[in-house]
Formats: structure tokens, sequence, C-alpha cells
């Protein structure tokens, strides 16, 4: 029985997951605005160019924001790895045939809020396509090497796993392209290669840094036994250990380069108990000490770049903390000058275009910068939004801001629509540091934002003053624990509420001037995770970064204040009914469904609809699991249910509830966001605009513009506007082959917000959310025959207009500009004339919207209502504007029909050029008609920049005046209206009187119907 | 034991049918696509064609004019607020005149234009001639179009020209083309989408409608084979 239970179960899911047509398709056309910004943009990992192109087309690799290319030395960006892993560690171009471009995914900067990524990409179109081709388990790629002379062999250095011993470690090597992989270089499952060399003038020559290495998620350790520096001479075959005047092993993680114009020029940076510069002059086999500075040999595990001049063996460049060069081979180094700003501390990539070595670009923490100097000075590149997120917060304003931390660039707020879309210019800086939480409060005038490990202050966000507010222990309590990225929160019920958690939980409700302890240690408090001034491994390295045994999240329930969830680093889960008298811890009882016991609690989401209902995300990757951990209780945590299922990647970051349809569920991952519309069972990818595999870290929903705010870790920020049409999809709408969704209210005006000038060159820009609702409709199936047509009606059943509309499976977005149709535009100007494609904007009232689908007609109503927040336009004077646009309309029209008059006339005098030409009476009768023409248009100004008003272009003026006016008429713009209308009434006299006239002596033309 | 054996059979076939789809030759697809627009000797024996469209911008009408005659030229009429503005393209030059641009006169076409423009002048969709034009073809699987899942094929020709095209796998039709196009030191890329397939009376089989992402332009009317006066080549001013 229970076999055949097996058999039918299996047979169901496929069925489940077979007819379930909802997917992320079905969404295309909601299309995500990302935000970005470039204003901070994000961590750089990695930048190659192209040799024979000027260094004009690089690509950058980024820590989670995939790959960007840009073919105009970093004037644009474009993204082209969206579909794939967004850690990238390693790029290599094949120079002989750029097309071809190798990635290795998996950042290889070690810190503790590295990604992981699933193995090598090729593409042989330049970026367009990229092949998945091996190394799926190395987790981190730090360099990928193309052999000069023969581009199938292929080098990887491959660092493996931070958090978890693994094989899948060391030297890789492929002699076919990439289509299959040997591993040529292996310590063991602790150690793995930190960089590769190969002597340009000898390939067969190639140097490994090999670095054993490991976090913890309480601590780091770099350093070993496996470390070394290692050489070969065959090719990768044959490796031998180089010691002679390095200093004393252990060594942890070694930097090296060669000078490509002299190879045996060598320097290295040796993490070891005395950590230093070294110089070779004989191609590694001996080195020498060299002093250097703090900012050369500091923090060896995130700072691995060192680089020689293509040219010159003597120009040396450290980018690390500081950007440092020498101009004596690495004897002494000198900082870049800080002449035209700031440029980003902590760097990791720098490629110097071999033809022009006084060009390169360098990757920082902050983004790509440009030197045309040789590095002396650096402009940045602002149209790289690769911003790593930590958490995204909103607030009621109109338009709503949104607020975020980021990794390395502190905490940000901007608007999410402002006048001409949301550029760089638009961010406001709220907070240093790393930046994490960033919380508006609900007074509008302030917001929280804090630092790594706890530092946070008050922000008066007018001026960006700052008060530190972190609560201080008492002398009758322990050490307080604050995580790297601690909890800062509003109260779901009461915003007033403030929460922050170290150990215990803080609650203020005055802005964080005074705290109550509301909790003992909600933590294990296992003291052999609290030895974080041990951490580092050779090199002390203690910068909060791994602080545990703390609280990571606190949640209160939208339905009750006194209901509080917290979750910490080391697997706590616990809740208190009664504000924080009681906890209750029950992360046992999530384990009991599958959750690992150790698991970070990433998010709590108590639910919106039921105060006994929690989602719970988990994640367990520092202790190298990278399973989806979702899992959701009914009971108030006494029990737990797994949601999982096949598609999900990455481990989870955040699950959250919609806000009025409790069956549709997001979820974001260290490799994508998604969705699901039946409370968890069916779940699909978000790809609207949105990478594939996105560090989706945070996600809101905004209660009024109903808008899905995505904060990810390398990409910025994503708003999907309006998700209604999302969250009102059901079973009884996706069986349908047509349904049209009813319209909401449509506010008529021409939107909140003006032009605000042209676009910044050499940002990123986002656009703005549209002005108005669409005409949204389902389609089962995408059209393949036939048409779609959307027409609007007034309620005297009129046509208003005709919209094509679109044929795409699933949701269609159609937008209507709220106006009639435009007047036609007689023929014979020399200009455009723009009241061609204008309307007056229509009047309130109900309007019928009919969906034509071939023979099929749809019809469903909606209202168009007065915008009374306008207080300039009163509906009175909406009328009055909208029948003067109407009245100037129908004046256009005359004018039109005056121009179709002349124009008709003409043709027919010279339907035969030849005979016109020898009659004095037709010449007569044109060249007076012409004359007319000439009043009521213009006509003989050809040059966009010579003006040549007359009567048409004048009503057109005005009449557009009116159809876009939000506020009553002034006196002279009605009085225009008269004066246009005598204006016309003489002009038209007059051609009447030209046709009278010679129209008797022009017998040739029988037509006489346009007199009449 | 037999239970496990059908879980397993009914796995596998799972797994097949799902990689079904991805294993499509590239040959056959073309094959079936060449079939599906009316096949070559249909194509083959166009030799003219006029077409009427027009397309919406803001409740609007932009109405479209275009006469072709294989291997000679091309001419198309865009009528726009009373006002109409043309392009040419012969073997022997291209030129265009917009006065909404503020153009005056006839603007000749750059030579790389020409280039690329005068590949076209044969009348014969892409998939038919790309082998003895010298392009390569290369599928990149399957990629959503507007919630279809189509085949990717890319096809660069001697010019370095790059058109990816997406075809339904249902009704083997384009559905829509990106094109890449280097011309005088810059790149650019734009997208068309194609819809409303009718098969005309000569047999070939045409998109009676085509997107380019802000409006959709519709055929009206459409004639083949029908006579053309040379002088409609012939740049006016």
């Amino acid at each position: 029985m229970k076999k055949y239970l097996y058999l039918v179960s299996l047979f169901t899911t496929y069925n489940l997951l077979a007819q379930s047509p909802v997917n992320s398709a079905m969404f295309g056309t909601m299309e995500t605005r990302q935000l970005g910004p470039g204003t901070m943009s994000g961590r750089i990992t990695a930048i190659e160019g192209v040799l024979n192109d000027e260094g004009k087309t690089i690509y950058v690799g980024t820590g989670g924001g995939g790959v960007w290319k840009s073919s105009n030395a970093g004037t644009s960006y474009k993204s082209v790895f969206d579909k794939h892993c967004q850690s990238i560690g390693a790029i290599a171009i094949n120079q002989k045939n750029p097309a071809i471009v190798y990635v290795g995914s998996g950042e290889s900067n070690m810190r503790n809020s590295v990604s992981i990524g699933d193995g090598m990409y090729k593409s042989t179109d330049g970026g367009d396509n990229w092949k998945k081709i091996g190394l799926d388990s190395s987790e981190h790629i730090s360099r990928i090497i193309i052999h000069p002379n023969n581009p199938d062999v292929i080098y990887v250095a491959v660092p493996g796993a931070l958090w978890s011993d693994s094989k899948h470690r060391g030297v890789y090597k492929s002699s076919n392209g990439g289509q299959s992989w040997e591993k040529i270089f292996y310590i063991d499952d602790k150690t793995g290669c930190a960089e590769l060399l190969m002597d340009p003038s000898n390939p067969d020559i190639m140097f490994a840094s090999m670095w054993q290495f490991r976090r913890q998620p309480f601590s780091f350790n770099s350093g070993g036994n496996g470390s070394g520096l290692y050489k070969s001479v065959d090719g990768g075959k044959t490796w031998r250990e180089i010691k002679n005047g390095l200093p004393a092993k252990p060594f942890g993680r070694i930097a090296m380069n060669l000078a490509p114009s002299d190879p045996k020029q060598m320097l290295a940076i040796v993490e070891s108990k005395q950590s230093g510069l070294y110089i070779s002059s004989d191609g590694g086999e001996t080195w020498k000490s060299q002093s250097a500075t703090m900012n050369t040999c500091a923090r060896p595990f995130y700072f691995s770049t060192i680089v020689v001049d293509p040219k010159d063996s003597k120009r040396v460049y450290r980018p690390a903390f500081q950007f440092a060069y020498s101009s004596d081979g690495g004897y002494s180094f000198t900082e870049a000058s800080s002449e035209g700003g700031w440029v980003h501390s902590d760097m990791h990539a720098l490629w110097i275009n071999p033809v022009h070595t006084n060009m390169m670009y360098l990757g920082t923490d902050g983004g790509v910068y440009t030197s045309i100097d040789k590095g002396v000075t650096w402009r940045f590149n602002h149209a790289l939004p690769v911003g790593q997120f930590y958490h995204v917060a909103f607030d009621m304003q109109e338009p709503y801001n949104v607020y975020g931390g980021l990794q390395d660039n502190g905490s940000w707020k901007a608007p999410s629509a402002a006048p001409g879309g949301i550029g760089n210019g638009n961010w406001t800086r709220v907070g240093g540091g790393d930046g994490f939480w960033t919380i508006p409060d609900v007074d509008g005038k302030t917001a929280y934002s804090e630092y790594q490990g706890g530092n946070m202050v008050r922000v008066e966000l007018s001026t960006g003053k700052m008060e530190n507010i972190q609560p201080q222990k008492t002398s009758q309590e322990e050490k307080l624990r604050w995580n790297w990225n601690t909890p800062i929160v509003t109260g779901a019920k009461n915003p007033k509420n403030l929460y922050v958690g170290a150990q215990y939980l803080y609650k203020s409700n005055d802005q964080g001037r005074n705290w109550k302890r509301i909790s003992g240690d909600l933590t294990t408090n296992d003291k052999n995770k609290q030895k974080q001034e041990e951490s580092g491994g050779l090199s002390e390295d203690n910068t909060s970064a791994e602080n545990h045994c703390t609280i990571f999240n606190i949640a209160e329930s939208p339905l009750d204040e006194n209901t509080i969830w917290v979750g910490t680093d080391d697997g706590n889960l616990q809740f208190t009914l009664d504000g924080g008298k009681t906890w209750t811890n029950v992360s046992m009882n999530a384990a009991k469904c599958g959750i690992a016991k150790q698991a970070w609690v990433s998010s709590i989401e108590p639910s919106h609809f039921d105060k006994n209902t929690v989602y719970v995300s988990f994640e367990n990757h520092m202790y190298g699991d990278h399973q989806t951990y979702v899992a959701k209780s009914i009971d108030m945590g006494k029990t737990f249910t797994r949601l999982n299922h096949k598609i999900f990647t990455g481990f989870a970051h955040k699950i959250k509830e919609d806000l009025v349809n409790k069956e549709l569920l997001f979820l974001g991952t260290e490799m994508g966001l998604f969705a699901t519309l039946d409370g968890g069972i069916n779940w699909f990818r978000m790809k609207n605009n949105i990478p594939e595999y996105v560090l989706a870290r945070d996600i809101q929903i905004h209660p009024k513009t109903h808008d899905l705010i995505v904060a990810s870790h390398g990409r910025g920020i994503f708003i999907l506007d309006d998700i209604r049409t999302i969250r009102n999809l059901n079973k009884d709408i996706w069986d349908k082959d047509v349904y049209v969704f009813q319209t909401p209210d449509i506010i008529l005006n021409n939107g909140k917000l003006g032009w605000g000038g042209p676009e910044v060159s050499g940002g990123w820009w986002a656009g703005n959310p549209s002005d108005h609702p669409s005409f949204d409709y389902f389609f089962k199936q995408r059209l393949n025959s036939g048409k779609v047509t959307l027409e609007v009606y007034d309620d005297k059943e009129k046509l208003v207009q005709s919209i094509p509309g679109t044929i795409r499976r699933g949701i269609n977005k159609v937008s209507w500009n709220l106006r009639s149709t435009p007047p036609r535009v007689a023929e014979g100007a020399k200009k455009m004339d723009g009241a061609g494609f204008t309307a007056p904007m229509v009047l309130p009232g109900k309007y019928t919207l009919k969906l034509i689908v071939n023979d099929k007609v749809y019809t469903s109503t909606f209202n168009c209502v007065h915008d009374t927040a306008n207080k300039d336009l009163p509906l009175e004077q909406r009328k009055l504007v909208y029948e003067k646009a109407m009245a100037i309309q129908q004046l256009y029209n005359k004018v039109n029909k005056s121009i179709d008059t002349i124009n008709y006339y003409q043709s027919l005098l010279k339907s035969d050029s030849v005979a016109y030409a020898k009659r004095k009476n037709a010449i007569a009768f044109f060249t007076d008609l012409e004359k007319q023409k000439g009043e009521l248009m213009g006509i003989t100004k050809t040059s966009i920049f010579a003006d040549e008003k007359r009567l048409r272009e004048k009503v057109s003026e005005l009449y557009s005046t009116f159809c876009y006016m939000e506020s009553a008429p002034n006196q002279t713009q009605l009085e225009s209206i008269t004066d246009l209308e005598n204006d016309y009434s003489k002009i038209s006299a007059e051609v009447i009187k030209v046709i009278t006239k010679h129209l008797p002596k022009n017998p040739e033309i029988k037509e006489k119907k346009r007199l009449d | 034991m037999k239970i496990k054996k059908l879980a397993w059979l009914f796995s596998l076939l799972i797994l097949m049918s799902s990689i079904g789809g991805n294993a499509q030759n590239l040959d056959e697809i073309i094959t079936k696509h060449i079939s599906a627009i009316g096949g070559k000797d249909n194509w083959n024996k166009l030799k003219s064609m006029r077409t009427e469209s027009s397309m919406k911008s803001n409740g609007a009408d932009i109405v479209f004019k275009s006469i072709a005659v294989k291997d000679k030229g091309t001419r198309s009429d865009i009528i726009l607020m009373g006002m109409t503005g043309w392009s040419i393209v012969t073997k022997e030059g291209g030129w265009s005149m917009y006065p909404w641009a503020g153009q005056t006169k006839a603007e000749a076409m750059t030579a790389d234009d020409l280039k690329m423009a005068i590949e076209e002048l044969d009348m014969l969709e892409d998939f038919l001639t790309y082998k003895e034009k010298g392009k390569s073809i290369d599928f990149y699987g399957m990629e959503d179009v507007d919630g279809t899942e189509c085949y990717k094929i890319k096809m660069i020709d001697k010019n370095q020209k790059e058109s990816t095209y997406f075809i339904d796998p249902d009704t083997y039709m384009t559905i829509k083309i990106t094109s890449k196009v280097k011309s005088n030191g810059q790149e650019n890329e734009y997208s068309t989408f194609f819809s409303n397939y009718e098969k005309l009376p000569e047999g070939i089989v045409m998109p009676m409608s085509s997107t380019n992402g802000w409006s959709e332009n519709r055929i009206t009317k459409i004639e083949v084979n029908v006579a053309v006066d040379d002088k409609l080549f012939v740049p006016t001013k």
C-alpha cells in the first residue's frame, strides 16, 4: 500500500507541477525598475580589457552583481550575466579572438559576507550568451589564465570552499577550451590556490600561491602548513616549493605578480608571522625582504592584488586599503593623489591597458575608477549599479523613500520617484561605515542607521546630523555582543516601538533616547564561539565581522505589539506574548521539520492575517550547508512545516508574506527571488527585469502603492511597481483563455512629477512608475494569429480612443494616455505640428473598455475621477478647460479643412503639369491659393532652427496649452481663442474669395464641391 | 521492486521529455521554420511587394507605405502629421529625407548602413539565404520571449552584423529579432517583435504585425508581384 501511495504521490506531484501554469514568464510584462544606484556602486572583483580596442572594451566582475561590459571606456555599462550566478571571481579574455571570454564564478576576497559561485562559464560571442563549462563545486575562483600560444589551454586557480573542507580546490587545467578539466595541483582539502601566474615569455613556467584558510561563523583563520609558494617549469605537470629568502612558514595568503616585460622580476606579499613584501630578480628562485608600509601588507585575505606595468618592470601598483604605486620596482611606494576627490578604499582589481599603460581601471569596494595618468589620479565610473544592500525599508511619504545600508558604503535614502526619474544625485547618505538596517521613524523626520558591530545612530533627515543611540551594558550585565549586521527595527503593529538586539533585546519608545532591556540572553551564549579577539589566523583580524551568539532578527507581530519574535545567529528562535516578560524558545520545534539546528535565523515574518502563524527563513551556509530553509508554523511555533521546492537555489535570506493575499509569498535567497501563489506549494523564480540568481537579501511590500521592494546584495534596489495584478491572480483566472482585470479608478492628471530636465550623462538612471494604472488582461496562451485592440468608450458610447493591444502569454499591460483621439493634420507643412499627437484629457466619469481579440469582445467598465488633490483645478474649471480645448480643436479642424481645400484645388491645377505651365489663369489661381496657404500655416522655412508661426501654428500652440492645462486658464489665454477664431474667419473668407474669383477662369477644373 | 522500477521509468520519461526540446537539431529547426513560412520555392517566386501599414501613437495614426522590387530597390514612405518622409535603397545608393528630423534635402546613407541595406534587396527571409551569403549561425538553446520559450539562434553576417532570432517552437515562426549593429564606431542594439502571421495567396507566410517596443505597426494592405515604376527609386530632392 505504501508503495502504491508513493507512486501516486510521485505522479500527483509531477502533475501538479506540470499543470501549474504560474511561472515568471506570466508576469514578464511587469518589469522591475532597477534603482541602482551608481552613486556609491559596489564591490568590484575582476576587470579585464580587450587589447586591440584602445582599452575601450572592458569586462567587470563584481561581488554580487554579475559581469558588466563597457564598450566605451566606462561611459556606460551593460549587464551581460543576468541569467547566471552573480558572484564573480575571475575573468579572462582570449585576446586572439576576443569574442571568447571565460568567467569564474565565486569571488575570492574571503570576507564574512562573500558569496558563492557555481563554476566556470564561457562565452563565444563577446558576452551575449554564456555556457556553463564545469568546476561546479569550486565555490570560489581567483584566477583564469589562457595559454598565449594555444588558447584551448586554460588554467584556473581555485581557492575552493570557505566554510568547509572540500576536495574541489587547487589548480585545474583544460586542454580543450573548457570541455573537460584536470586537477593538476592539489595540496589538501583545506588548501586551495589563491593566485596563479604564467611567464609570458615561457608559458611552461608557472607560479601558484597555495592558501590554507577557513571561516567559521565565529572566527576566521588564514594560514597553515598547506600554504606555500610553488613553481612549475613544465606547464603545471610538476610543482616545486620555493622557500629561499621567504620568511619562516606557516604562510597565509600570498599576493604575487611578475613583470610582463621582464618576467624574472617578481614581487610577493607573503602573509606569515612576519608578513612583508618580498622581491625576486631570478624568476622566483630567491627572494629578498623589502620594507613596506602598512597599506602594502595589510589584510592579506582581502587585498590580494599587486600588478606590474606591462612595459615598465619598475612601475608597480598595489591596490589595497589605499592605492599605492612604486617607480623603483617595489622598493618604495607612494599613495595616489587625493586631487580630484576620494578614491574608495579596499581595492581588489586593476587592469592596465598594455598598449597605453598610462590608462588603467581600478576595482574597489565602491565601484570602478579610471586613470589616464598611471594611477596618480582617478575618475569614478558612475554607471555601475552594483551596490550590496543588506536591507531595505520605506516610509509613507508620497512618493515614498527607500532606505538601506550597503557593504562598505554606509546607509542611504532615495525617493522611489523623482522629477525625470531617479538618478545618482537623488540619493542621500544617512549613515557611514558598512551600512545595514536603515529604518525611517514614523515621524517622517528621523531615521535610524548603523555601522558594523551594532554602532547605531538616530539621524535628523533635514540636516543629516547623527546622534549615537547604542544601548550600553550595566555593571550587572555581560559584555554586549553585537552582530556585524545588528538588527534595529520599528514595530509592525506600533511603529513607535524601536527595538535593537545584542544578546538581549532592547526597546525604546522615545527614538532611542532611553532603552529598556526586555529579555535575558536569548542566544545559546556558547563561550566557545565568543573568542573573536583570537580571530584572523596569522594576521589578527577582528572587526566585529565574526561576533557571534547575537540576536540577528527581531519582528513585532503586525497584529499585536506584545507579540515579538527574535532569531539569533546561533539557531535560537524565541517569542514573547507579553511584551518581553516571558520568552519561549521554539528552535527545537523548527529543527524537527528538517531545519539545521545551529542555522542563523535570517528572517521572521509574523503573519498579517493570523497571530499564531509565522514564517521563518534560516541559513546555514557558514557550516557549508547551502540548503534553502524556510518553515511555517500555524500554532505559535509548536510545530513547523518546511516549505521547499526543487526550483530553490541558494540559502534563504528573507521570507515575505503579502499584505492582502495570504497565499502570496516571496522568498529571497543568495541565488534568486521566488514567489508562490498557493501558500508555498508551487514556487516560481521571478525574472521580471531582475537577475535570475540575484542575491535577494530583503523584501518589502509598500501598503499604499502595492510595490514590491527588493534589496539585492550586488545590484542595488529593485522596485516592482503595483503588484496587485499578481496579487489578484488565482486559479479561476488562469484557467480562463482570456481575463480582463478590473481597472482601478484612474485619477485624472498629467502625473505627479514634472520633467526634471535631461538625464545627466555617465550616470545610472531609473525611471519612474507609471503615472496611471494600465489596462491589464490575461491570456492563457500567446495569440499567434489575429490581433488585439482595446477601445475606450465614454458614457454616451462614443469611441474615445483605440489602442493596439499586446498578445503575450500571461499578464498583458496596455497604457492609455487618458485622452481622446488627436485631430488630423492637413498636408503641406514644412515642419511637424504637435497638435496631431495631442488631445484633451477626458472628463471624470464612467468609461467602458472593450478588449477585442479577433472576433471576441470582452467588456468591462472603469472610472476616471477628478484629482481632488489639485486645488488649482476645481472640477468646474476642469470642465471649462476641457470645453475650451475642444473649441480650439474645432478651430484647428477648420483651419485644416481650409488647407485641404487649397491642396485640393492646387492638385487639380497641377494634375497635368505640362498644361499647367502654359496656362496663365491656372498659375495665377495657384499663386493666390499658395499665398492664402501661407497665411494658414508655415510653408517656407524648412530649417527646424527657423520659426515660422502662422495661424495653424498659433492654434496648435494654444490647443496644446489647454490640453495639458492643470490649473484654471488665465484671461489672456481665454481671449486668445476668440482672437484666433477671428483671424481664421478673415483668412477663410479670403480663401473663398480667391476660389470664387479664379474658378470661372479655369474651366478645366470641373470639380466645385469644395466651395460648398 | 516492481514499483521502484516503475518510478524509475517514470522519472526517466519525465527527464527525456524535458530534454527533448533542447536536443532539437539546429538544421531541423531551420527546415521546419522555412516550411512554416511557406517554403523556399514560394519565396523564390517573390518579385515585388507593396504594403501599407499604420502605427498608433497617442491615438494618432502614422502611415507607412513600402515598395520593394527584388534585387532592384526598396522605398518606404512615412506619413506623419501631414508630412511625408522617405528612404530609398538601391544597389547604386541609399538616401533618406525626414523633414521632421530637420532634414531639408535628401541625405545619402553612410557606406556601412548602405552595405547592410543592400544585403536585404533579395527580399528573401534570412534563413533561406544565410549560407549563400556567408552568414554563420549558432544555436543558444531556449529563451523566454513574452512568456513563450523560444529557440534562440544567432546569425552573424560578413559585416559583423549580429541578429538573434527567437523562433516559437509551436509555430516555427520568428517572434522576435534582436539586431546588434556596429557602425561608425557605435554599437546599437534594437529588437522587433512579430505576430499575426498570415499566408498570402502566393503561398508565403508573413507577419501582419511588428512592434518595436513602443508601438505596433499593422499591415493594412499587401500586394505581391505588382508592377512598380523604377522612378520611385530615384531620390526626388
